[in-house]
């Protein structure tokens, strides 16, 4: 498949490839089972460069392109959603926004650990109230002297607890709506900083998620991220990011099942031969590679667009509609080969199917992207 | 510290050449290529050996202008630098004539201390270069190979033969081969993928080593090319004792002359 790819993009997709089927692939079942956070994989993951793809090298990442993260995050996709649900969180969500608007000292203290793969990250942004309506957020921060007084809660926050630096949003002006927030930098164990429940989900096992609870947490004042209310501008910019990572493991993810039903419709035999010698098993493997090969098109192409420093936001949200959309109809097809099988968690694909349908909410719905879509088209 | 120079070949990824079912012709359109196997043992090898005691790890490649892409993904795993011999006969090579343009390559390169290389290459698993090698540059040659260090000016290694083990020294300069069970192949990080091609890359021609015509004459002949089928019977011995099943397919097996 020629994909016009660099030698080094080759290169570090071949890196994540081995160590995808190497050391993710034998336990992805086993540690679905448990629901246990990868710690073993996360490390390994830093070792490789994973935690800091697209952070510049001074920062103590590998300075590598948004292509470059897209095809790494394709490759663990294959394997784990889980474990590509944590690299984005951490990297996309988390470590970006430092990136833009963190201050060298922010940088040098927050950002270089986490490109190294050293601490992890966390963003919060979803309240009970509020999540695409980022407006209604309730949790505040007040100036105290020279600390910030967080309070409130946030909700479905992917690697809580194992993360070690968390970027959070506050309302600092309760009357402005969106123009009233801002956004700042937590440290895991800050006296009433506590990580609540955790979510009890349908799939995506081994990301943790759940709840965060500020209670008076006192953080120094230099601890805002950015300006002062305009936290909201700039988790728009990490969720662009966000959106890149999720279509990329809809990517990866949709491929992994194709990959399964094409050796499986191989050699499950029926009426005398095997299934995938009967067209209506080998019309749905073709449906799943032209849905695979156009939205991975479109990805390395946005990719590209990011890469070259345009303004991706609209093509973004297309990408991800009609990626993680794709990736769940792939997994339904995928299922419906494996059969009686396919039902069973015996076999992989029912994992993905599950892992899968976050793809169509997180980081911006398929509604939510259909109203960025169509309102850069009406614009 | 010793020059360590590690030999190894870009040969197609297996997975990737189809089989034509009908007439067993080979598909290789379609086929990457890849650093043959056992030589990404022969290179973690080295660059171990390197970690230990502080050795140059050189690496070095016949090939054809496609290897090109190779030299990246060499030098990612470990290597201090690598030297390709460009050109096109190495499309057409055997062992005979790869020992003879290796050696050429070393002798022009000059200081060569311990030359490591896989036990066999993953396309043609001939196991001859590496022996051949050492037989053209005059040098002790050590082949199965599962164990080794570097001591002073010498090498010890262990070979894994049939039903023993053998621990053997040479001085340097010296051939090792080694077999896959040596080591484990690290995956190159993405900082070392990057940072490969900061690495020095010296590109010579066949031209350059002033080889005899006869040294690039292949001394062996292919024929044929093609793949093989694997096809199933799919006789089930249902009848009778445990004993009796075992007896049929015994008969059966011999009536064949597969025993």
């Amino acid at each position: 498949m020629p994909t016009f790819l660099t030698e080094e993009q080759e290169l570090m997709r071949q890196t994540a490839r081995e160590f995808a089927k190497n050391e993710v692939a034998p336990v992805a079942k086993q540690l679905d089972e448990t629901h246990e956070f990868p710690w073993a994989w996360v490390k390994r993951c830093a070792e490789l460069g994973f935690l800091g793809i697209p952070i510049p090298e001074e920062y103590g990442g590998v300075g590598a392109d948004a292509l470059s993260e897209a095809l790494i995050i394709e490759e663990i996709a294959k394997e784990s959603g889980s474990l590509a649900l944590i690299i984005d969180a951490h990297t996309s969500l988390g470590a970006m926004p430092l990136l833009f608007e963190g201050t060298e000292a922010q940088k040098q203290k927050y950002l270089v650990p986490a490109a190294k793969g050293e601490k992890l990250m966390s963003f919060g942004l979803t309240e009970p109230s509020a999540g695409s309506d980022a407006g209604g957020t309730k949790s505040t921060a007040v100036l105290d002297g020279d600390e910030w007084v967080l309070n409130g809660s946030k909700c479905w926050i992917t690697n809580i607890g194992a993360a070690e630096t968390y970027i959070v949003t506050a309302k600092t002006d309760p009357d402005k709506g969106n123009r009233g927030i801002s956004a700042f930098i937590l440290e895991k164990g800050t006296p009433g900083f506590e990580v609540g429940k955790l979510e009890n989900k349908m799939g995506l096992n081994n990301s943790a998620t759940g709840e965060l609870i500020f209670k008076n947490v006192r953080i120094p004042k230099e601890n805002l991220l950015g300006k002062l209310n305009r936290g909201f501008p700039l988790f728009l910019k990490g969720l662009d990011e966000g959106r890149l990572a999720i279509s990329a493991m809809a990517v990866g993810m949709a491929q992994g099942v194709l990959d399964r039903a094409v050796a499986y419709s191989k050699e499950r035999v029926q009426f005398g031969k095997p299934i995938c010698k009967f067209q209506a098993i080998a019309f749905y493997l073709a449906d799943m590679a032209t849905e695979i090969e156009l939205a991975r098109t479109l990805l390395y192409r946005v990719a590209r667009m990011h890469g070259a420093g345009q303004n991706f936001s609209k093509e973004v949200a297309i990408l991800k509609y009609y990626a993680s959309e794709m990736c769940v109809r792939v997994c339904n097809l995928g299922v419906q080969i494996f059969g009686g099988n396919g039902y069973s968690r015996d076999f992989e694909v029912e994992r993905f199917y599950r892992d899968a349908k976050l793809l169509t909410i997180g980081e911006g719905t398929s509604e939510v992207c259909k109203i960025v879509i169509s309102g850069n088209v009406l614009a | 510290m010793a020059n360590i120079v590690v030999c190894y070949k870009w040969v197609l990824d297996e997975q990737d050449i189809k089989v034509n079912p009908g007439n067993l012709a080979l598909d290789t359109s379609r086929a990457k290529s890849k650093i043959s196997d056992y030589d990404r043992n022969a290179i973690e090898e080295a660059v171990l050996l390197n970690e230990k005691d502080g050795h140059k790890v050189t690496g070095l490649t016949f090939g054809v202008a496609g290897a090109k892409q190779s030299l990246k993904d060499a030098l990612s795993r470990g290597p201090a630098e690598a030297v390709w011999v460009n050109d096109p006969v190495a499309a057409e090579a055997d062992a005979f004539v790869t020992a003879n343009v290796l050696a050429g390559a070393l002798k022009k390169v000059g200081n060569y201390d311990v030359i490591i290389c896989g036990e066999g290459a993953a396309d043609t698993y001939a196991q001859q270069v590496g022996p051949r090698l050492a037989a053209v540059l005059g040098i002790p040659a050590i082949t199965f190979v599962n164990q080794m260090s570097i001591e002073g000016d010498k090498v010890v290694a262990t070979r894994k033969l049939g039903d023993c083990t053998e621990t053997v020294t040479a001085s340097f300069p010296v051939v090792v081969t080694v077999l896959p069970e040596i080591n484990k192949p690290r995956i190159p990080s993405l900082k070392q993928v990057l940072g490969a091609s900061k690495k020095p890359v010296t590109e010579i021609k066949l031209a350059d080593l002033g080889l005899n015509p006869d040294d690039l004459k292949r001394k062996t002949t292919v024929k044929s090319l093609k793949g093989y089928a694997m096809t199933r019977k799919n006789v089930i011995y249902k009848d009778g004792s445990t004993a009796e099943k075992v007896a049929k397919l015994v008969a059966e097996l011999a009536k064949e002359g597969a025993l």
